[in-house]
């Protein structure tokens, strides 16, 4: 059986959740990669800082990702999107919170286009405020990535990551989030 | 989690597996004070020691120097002990450090010391496996999460072999690493505890020491036998090769990404074109496999973090690529793009071709600017450094280690030297500035954890040798940026055994403090008023050192205390800007150098006796100046909206004004949380409590 080997950066700013995705993302994949390696930061970096995550998938070593090999780049924040661009693999997904890619200035938008990435962008702080949950934009934001294919997990192996072992109240805030970030992904 | 079940597989953080492989090794003593990266070691010996029969003594030290040698005397005794601390935390440790070496211990003891390469926490890049060498302390140098847990087992048998501490000294990446692994049952030594008296040993005098250091020598040398020996200690990745034109030779996180970019590369080490020796040990050095390499390749890159160990301790140093060579960096993290480029002029120079040139990769060319860390909203230190400024804005303001360090986004953070520092730093150049008559106000600021932990001495040196100057203790009752662990003054302890309090006032009123007070910051019109008495008091014939206690919640730690009676605020609306004037013909100007000294841009100079001029240019019509003026010259009404003049911007600097293009504010409600405190700050009452909050 031949094993999974992906790399993903998650981006954005303290306080969005950035290390519950990658370690979502990192328990969703284990069983198809055996082997997980991640990298986070802490401390002062976390006071408003921006905050990214790194999470190597298979037969790595080390647990940072190099420039242009993440299969993944999912950014909570759109700013930090435009900051870790330079890690996103030529065939790989970028999945941003944002409503459409204004905010990327025309050069960035072009240079964008003629790398030949896939691109998503899902107005997922919104989506989970209207929700109810503002503060649950990284599970929609989640949930659109795995509805694209943009992980090597489905939704379901995804879900079952996410709300294995959680309370049941938060087991379905998040599914619901999981499925309003599909939706939005399907309405693209 | 049953303890029963055989094999838990479980992604732990590089810390996490230090604290389950010292579980899975008996350990008995454990003890640390927190520092990024380390922090969370301790925490994980007493979450995973609570499924031991006899779970280890864990406790958090005042300070680094503290945990060693409760540590070391513990291993004294034949248990097995550790101490975890970032590297800086070394520092401080050294004294018993270096003495540690030479004398030894019974049951093994493991010193972790955390690196930060980059730095991306700490005050410097420093390799702590130096400061191993330097105190004849053989190191381990971990890859991976994985890689540390695994060598706990293997440094607490080489310290009980040869009756010495070994230090594991992880970088960043491994603490906040995280891998997936296999977690092994713990493990009950039950030792009993026993200390066999042997003064010459351990209370050995200078005579002895050299004796011991003789002995220490020998040992050394057959702890480099043993290490070179090892086959889990050096592990050849790529084997030599005839002839092979290039050698690398890595250490820690470098080897393992170091392997990944070569994979990049097209030359994975599987393949074995490029000879890769990784030494997890590199003090004393395993001369053995090293000079094997060495001899057999022309030339070997060296590849480790963050200063030359393994390139200054091998032979044959004309050989080695490194960074007495120029081909790695000799300051900054081995990152994978660093990595890249240094692999990649390698492979060039000994004319071996990387079959894939590094990848195709996306530049782009407009970068948001860098996120500047920033206090949590509702942070009470925000409110001491405002009123800092308020009170006394011709100051100079040494501060210290911890969060408060980010009081510089307010203009209210002058020094960050060590930890402690704020106090001595204020004492001398109090001293200094002060000399000639002149009246600098030194206003030092310090948190409470950063204060047991090498505060005193600064203050009991101040006090002895008569020093002026406000010290405020920032006690927010926990140590904030680390991840809120237990000070002294909580009287919690770190596996819960019974501890007791300590009182700082009491603290401070015993190391001779004659004038002190304890407040609350969020009333930062009485600590504005408390800041000026207490200089006031500093300067005056009797005057010392005056001690302000701000006592309030963290925001982060315990945020419904923090904010105990939210106000939420609004902007009342935009106007257009507005310049302050000195109108001195109805109101004489009474030249009391208020308007001058608070004004935040310097637009106001003194001419001449009871004359101001304002440099329109610069006045950003903040209306400070009118509001501190006693006699009505300095005229600017206030407007009751926004105009845009960006005082709470800068010397409040809460994440929740969010500044527009043109420098208008308007409140973040996603950051906001109702403290209230900016609507004191505005000088035209622009921020206000909303009607309805009322």
């Amino acid at each position: 059986m031949s094993r999974l080997k992906w790399q993903a950066v998650v981006a954005g700013v303290g306080g969005q959740g950035v290390l519950f995705v990658s370690r979502a993302l990192a328990s969703s994949v284990e069983p198809k990669a055996g082997s997980i390696l991640i990298s986070e930061v802490h401390g002062m970096a976390q006071r408003g800082g921006a905050v990214v995550s790194h999470l190597k998938a298979g037969p790595f070593s080390g647990p940072l990702v190099s420039f242009g090999q993440a299969d993944l780049l999912l950014a909570l924040d759109p700013g930090e999107a435009v900051r870790n661009l330079t890690y996103l693999a030529p065939k790989g997904h970028l999945v941003v919170n944002a409503p459409d890619l204004e905010f990327l200035s025309p050069k960035a938008r072009k240079a964008l286009a003629s790398f030949g990435a896939q691109v998503l962008t899902v107005p997922a702080t919104e989506l989970a405020g209207r929700a109810g949950t503002p503060k649950g934009a990284n599970v929609v934001l989640l949930g659109a990535a795995a509805a694209v294919g943009a992980l090597p997990v489905k939704l379901k192996e995804l879900e079952r990551a996410i709300c294995e072992g959680q309370p049941q109240a938060r087991a379905q805030a998040n599914q619901k989030l999981l499925n309003l970030g599909a939706e939005a992904a399907a309405q693209v | 989690m049953s303890s029963k079940a055989k094999v838990r597989k479980e992604i732990l953080m590089g810390n996490q597996a230090l604290g389950r492989g010292l579980v899975e090794n008996g350990v008995a003593v454990m003890t640390a004070y927190p520092g990024t990266p380390s922090s969370e070691i301790l925490p994980s010996v007493v979450h995973y020691g609570a499924e031991m029969k006899h779970p280890p003594y864990c406790e958090w030290s005042v300070n680094e120097k503290v945990a060693v040698e409760v540590a070391l005397s513990s291993a004294y005794t034949g248990q097995r002990s550790a101490v975890a601390m970032k590297m800086v935390g070394l520092n401080v440790a050294l004294d018993p450090v270096m003495s540690a070496a030479y004398i030894g211990v019974i049951g093994g003891m493991i010193l972790i010391s955390a690196d930060d390469p980059g730095p991306h926490s700490s005050q410097t890049e420093q390799d702590s496996r130096l400061l191993a060498h330097f105190a004849k302390l053989p190191v381990f140098d971990p890859d991976s999460p994985a890689m540390a847990r695994d060598l706990v087992g293997p440094a607490f048998a080489l310290s009980e072999r040869f009756q010495i501490p070994v230090m594991i000294r992880p970088t960043l990446r491994v603490c906040h690493g995280r891998q997936n692994l296999n977690l092994r049952e713990p493990k009950e030594l039950e030792r009993a505890p026993v200390f066999q008296r042997d003064p010459f040993r351990w209370a050995a005098i200078p005579k002895m020491r050299l004796a011991l250091h003789h002995a220490l020598n020998a040992k050394l040398a057959k702890i480099q036998d043993y290490v070179s020996k090892s086959k889990s200690l050096n592990k050849w990745h790529a084997p030599l090769r005839p002839r092979a034109p290039l050698g690398i030779l890595a250490s820690g996180v470098s080897a393992a990404l170091a392997r990944d970019v070569l994979a990049e590369l097209g030359l994975p080490v599987g393949e074995g074109k490029v000879p890769f020796l990784q030494t997890a040990a590199p003090y004393p050095l395993p001369v053995g496999p090293v000079s094997e390499l060495i001899a057999g390749c022309r030339n070997v890159l060296v590849l480790e973090e963050t200063e030359p160990v393994l390139e200054l301790l091998a032979p044959r140093r004309d050989q080695l690529w490194g960074r007495a060579s120029g081909h790695v960096p000799s300051a900054g993290e081995l990152t994978p793009e660093v990595l890249g480029e240094v692999l990649e002029r390698a492979l060039g120079e000994a004319k071996l071709k990387a079959p894939r040139p590094r990848g195709k990769m996306l530049t782009v060319p407009d970068q948001p600017p860098m996120r500047r860390p920033n206090l949590c909203p509702g942070c009470s230190h925000r409110a001491v450094f405002y009123s800092l400024r308020r009170a006394l804005p011709t100051g100079v303001y040494p501060s210290d280690i911890g969060c408060y360090t980010l009081g510089m986004n307010q203009g209210a953070v002058d020094t960050c030297h060590d930890m402690g520092a704020a106090v001595t730093f204020a004492s001398a150049l109090s001293r200094s500035l002060n000399q000639a008559g002149d009246e600098t106000p030194v206003v030092a600021t310090i948190g409470d954890s950063t204060f047991f932990h090498s505060g005193i001495t600064g203050l009991v040196n101040a006090v002895y040798n008569g020093s002026r100057f406000v010290l405020v203790i920032l006690d927010n009752e926990t140590t904030s940026m680390t991840g809120m662990q237990p000070t002294p003054e909580s009287g919690l302890t770190a596996d819960g055994h019974p501890g007791q309090a300590v009182d700082i006032k009491k603290l401070v009123e015993g190391c001779g403090v004659r004038w002190l007070t304890e407040l609350d910051p969020y009333q930062m019109g009485d600590l504005q008023k408390t800041l000026k008495k207490a200089w006031r008091w500093c300067k005056s014939p009797e005057g010392s050192v005056a001690v302000i206690i701000a006592r309030h919640a963290c925001a982060a730690q315990r945020p419904k205390d923090a904010v105990a009676t939210p106000c939420k605020v609004e902007v009342k609306g935009q106007a257009a800007p507005v310049k302050t004037s000195f109108k001195p013909k109805d109101n004489p100007c009474a030249d009391c150098g208020g308007c001058v000294a608070v004004c935040p841009v310097g637009a106001l100079t003194r001419t001449g006796k009871g004359k101001i001029k304002v440099d329109g240019a610069k006045c950003t019509g903040c209306r400070l100046c009118a509001a501190v003026c006693p006699t009505g010259t300095m005229v600017l009404e206030p407007v009751g909206a926004c105009v845009a003049c960006g005082l709470c911007s800068t010397w409040f600097a809460c994440p929740a004004l969010a500044k527009d293009a043109k420098g208008y504010i308007s409140i973040d409600r996603g950051w906001c949380v109702d403290c209230g405190l900016c609507a004191e700050v505005c000088a035209h009452g622009a921020i206000a409590p909303l009607e309805e909050s009322k």
